[in-house]
């Protein structure tokens, strides 16, 4: 072979090589088909309503068919215009929503109820409910979603894959999954062994007859994020204890494990980098936060955001936030006893799980 | 020569190393976002500092943007920090002033030493509130941006907070392509690592906050900064305070369009970044204060990644006069690896970390631009080197920065 074309074929070759990795990126150059900015929600704020509020909008357009069906005591079926089926029902009628439940594994509809609304037991509703009344579901049944004008009662052990939207009181008996979010414009109750995810109330009541008789941190006192100059900040490196009956007057960062004794009171926040005990009647007005494990003990009262890195544990009696200033309680893993009382938003992650008082 | 050679590659394998590692972390290990569910609190008061010079064309987009977020009524003041602008500016603001009465107290600042660090160090004297959060005036911020801001504040170790930037004209031209690339691995990947390994978190000085009383405990804004941002990160965390990122409180941001602008961006940042390295790093390293041993270490890293590309060009060069020279320690292997080192493992470890955010992001696309950034990475390690070079430079004839502002290229309202 001529040398110069020897030569000239290997640049051509590895010219060729070189560019070769070039090729998708010139063709998606050109093409632009991934080019736009990365989806960032910027109109809603991760409202826990969202879902609900988004149904609502949705089913907007059943609301003639829903009336005149409420005032004829009649039932009417259609497809929106997405060709969603649904079902619009103005009466009670426990037959209607039996054969429905039958025939969901296949052909779920959307159920628009209103009236109150009762589900038999074992029933199986995979498309959303709307319910303008009460709903009140039989045991063993299984919801994707709910939103309910009234309160809203779940029979024992039944589940929830999506979300609950109760505009009056939601109610949980025993042993129920809610694997979604929960929320309730009045009251969120949950029986005993329920597991949560997500929960959103002016106050989430754990347990028959939880209300503490705590009394709620002095609401005044102090904020939770401290006005500037108002609190010195107390910054500990190691292990930490807070002795039984004291009164401190500052936030407390501890860099290692802190134990808090009975009865203890903090006038300022918390923030522990390893594991945080606190034992029965400890009130702490500002938020605490560890960056590990926590326990609360019975009967304390924390005012602003509770915050665990990894684990959280909450005994009978204690109340979180009060009605005027609600909060957030947050941790992968959360455990309620029975008694517990949270005003706001509880979240976990992974599993929150209420167990019984000891 | 041989050793110094030995040096520089072993400090890139360092970083190499360093890169891997935050990328496997961010695929494989435990994720930490422990404020973002605060959704619910007795939120603090909070002044929003919107830092503007010149900034006609894109300034009524961040205060319409901002009069729209979800916060307690009556809790939030925005400060439009307008630093000696001559364009429309001043006018815009004052607009928005009469729309939004009590919402918005405007600061005109119209003379005093140029920087962003200087006009917000001035406009502190109308800010009372324990939590400050800033943005620059290019950024478009969510509805509920300024909450997850404020969350981490309820932590009274967290001095201050920094969200994620994104780019907004992402798909403009092939720079833009590459900065949205870039930006998403070192937000997505780098930032995120840092956090979920209790290292450092680097304050952006926009989409960002900080808690008022640990700003006065370390002093201040630092006028004679030039990357004010870079300054506050690590004399936060001098002074016992940490900097949380939020991975997930997401703004949009314009990024530069044309290479002379991103060229002049980029070196600024390399000069403040270097000035904080000389004055922090060893102090950092060895000094007596209260940072964990692994905060160290990282912040030390952090603050030689500028130096690295002036290092890295000298170990090149280095690497081939030893070559050429005849000396072949270990049969050639050292200049063999220290010329491919950055080249090749080096810089795929920074493209692993590129599309490993990429894939975290969720796009499918964009990633096909990868072997693109080679474009960017040398016009970065020549820009940078430059900046360094200039740096050295006015150190010795003692002549003074001069601010560059960032060309906007947003169409005004």
């Amino acid at each position: 072979m001529n040398p110069y074309v020897a030569v000239a074929a290997l640049i051509f070759v590895v010219g060729l090589m070189f560019m070769l990795p070039l090729v998708p990126a010139l063709v998606e150059l050109r093409r632009k088909s991934d080019a736009l900015p990365l989806s960032v929600v910027q109109q809603n704020a991760g409202e826990i309503r969202h879902f609900a509020d988004s149904f609502r909008i949705y089913i907007q357009s059943l609301e003639p068919i829903l009336q005149r069906c409420v005032d004829t005591r009649t039932t009417d079926t259609g497809v929106l215009s997405d060709g969603e089926e649904y079902v619009v029902m103005g009466r009670v009628d426990e037959a209607q929503v039996r054969l429905l439940e039958k025939e969901d594994p296949v052909h779920p509809v959307l159920i628009v109820a209103g009236v109150d609304l009762v589900v038999p037991p074992e029933a199986t509703l995979s498309k959303e409910i709307y319910a303008r009344g009460q709903f009140s579901g039989g045991a063993k049944s299984s919801y994707r979603a709910i939103l309910g004008e009234r309160n809203v009662r779940l029979g024992e052990a039944s589940r929830v894959l999506r979300w609950v939207h109760a505009v009056g009181e939601f109610t949980a008996d025993v042993g129920c999954r809610l694997y979604g979010r929960i929320s309730s414009d009045l009251l969120i109750r949950l029986q005993g062994d329920c597991s949560f995810l997500r929960m959103n109330a002016p106050r989430i009541e754990i347990g028959d007859g939880a209300s503490p008789t705590v009394p709620a941190p002095r609401e005044s006192s102090v904020p939770s994020v401290a006005r500037p100059g108002t609190l010195p900040r107390l910054l500990q490196d190691g292990d930490f204890e807070i002795l039984g009956g004291q009164v401190i007057r500052s936030n407390i960062v501890i860099r290692g494990n802190l134990h808090i004794h009975s009865g203890a009171r903090v006038c300022g926040s918390v923030k522990s980098v390893k594991n945080m005990v606190i034992e029965d009647g400890v009130s702490v007005e500002g938020s605490l936060i560890s960056a590990r494990k926590m326990r609360i003990g019975p009967n304390c009262a924390i005012h602003g955001p509770v915050i665990a890195e990894r684990e959280l544990i909450i005994a009978a009696g204690t109340r979180c936030g009060t009605e005027q200033y609600p909060t957030t309680v947050s941790a992968p893993r959360i455990e309620f006893e029975e008694g517990v009382v949270v005003f706001g938003t509880v979240w976990a992650r992974e599993s929150g799980q209420v167990v019984a008082s000891q | 020569m041989i050793s110094v050679l030995y040096i520089i590659v072993f400090i890139i394998c360092i970083y190499t190393a360093r890169h891997y590692f935050f990328t496997l972390n961010r695929l494989f290990g435990f994720q930490r976002h422990p404020y973002i569910d605060i959704d619910t609190a007795d939120w603090p008061p909070v002044t929003v500092l919107v830092a503007a010079h010149n900034e006609e064309k894109v300034i009524a987009n961040v205060l319409s943007a901002l009069m729209t977020v979800k916060y307690p009524e009556g809790k939030m003041l925005v400060v439009p920090v307008n630093d000696r602008s001559v364009d429309k500016t001043r006018e815009i603001i004052d607009q928005f002033v009469e729309e939004f009465p009590g919402r918005i107290q405007p600061f005109h600042r119209t003379s005093g030493k140029g920087g962003k660090a200087a006009a917000l160090k001035d406009a502190m004297e109308l800010v009372d509130t324990e939590v400050i959060l800033i943005f620059d005036a290019d950024y478009i911020p969510g509805a509920g941006l300024v909450k997850q801001l404020v969350a981490p504040f309820f932590d009274l170790e967290v001095g201050g907070v920094m969200g994620r930037v994104v780019p907004l004209n992402a798909g403009t031209n092939l720079l833009t392509r590459l900065l949205d690339l870039e930006r998403s691995g070192g937000y997505q990947v780098d930032q995120q690592a840092r956090m979920n390994l209790r290292l450092v978190p680097q304050h952006g000085g926009t989409v960002a906050g900080v808690r008022l009383s640990a700003l006065r405990e370390i002093g201040g804004w630092n006028e004679n900064s030039l990357t004010e941002d870079t300054d506050l990160t690590y004399r936060l965390l001098l002074n016992g305070w940490k900097t949380a990122y939020q991975n997930r409180s997401e703004c949009y941001e314009e990024v530069p369009e044309n290479w002379p602008v991103r060229i002049k961006q980029i070196m600024r940042w390399a000069k403040g970044h270097n000035q904080a390295m000389v004055t922090y790093s060893m102090r950092l390293l060895l000094g007596k204060h209260r940072a964990t041993l692994r905060e160290r270490i990282d912040g030390t890293l952090l603050l030689g990644v500028y130096v690295m590309a002036p290092v890295t060009l000298v170990g090149w060069a280095l690497a081939l006069a030893v070559f050429y020279q005849g000396v072949a320690p270990l049969h050639g292997v050292i200049a063999l690896l220290s010329l491919t080192a950055y080249a090749a493992l080096g810089n795929l470890a920074a493209f692993f970390e590129i599309a490993a955010a990429s894939r975290l992001d969720g796009t499918r696309k964009r990633i096909c631009l990868l072997p693109f950034l080679i474009l960017g990475f040398a016009v970065s390690i020549f820009s940078v080197s430059r900046a360094a070079l200039s740096q050295l430079s006015d150190l010795v004839t003692g002549a003074e920065f001069h601010w560059d502002k960032t060309e906007r290229f947003r169409k005004a309202l």
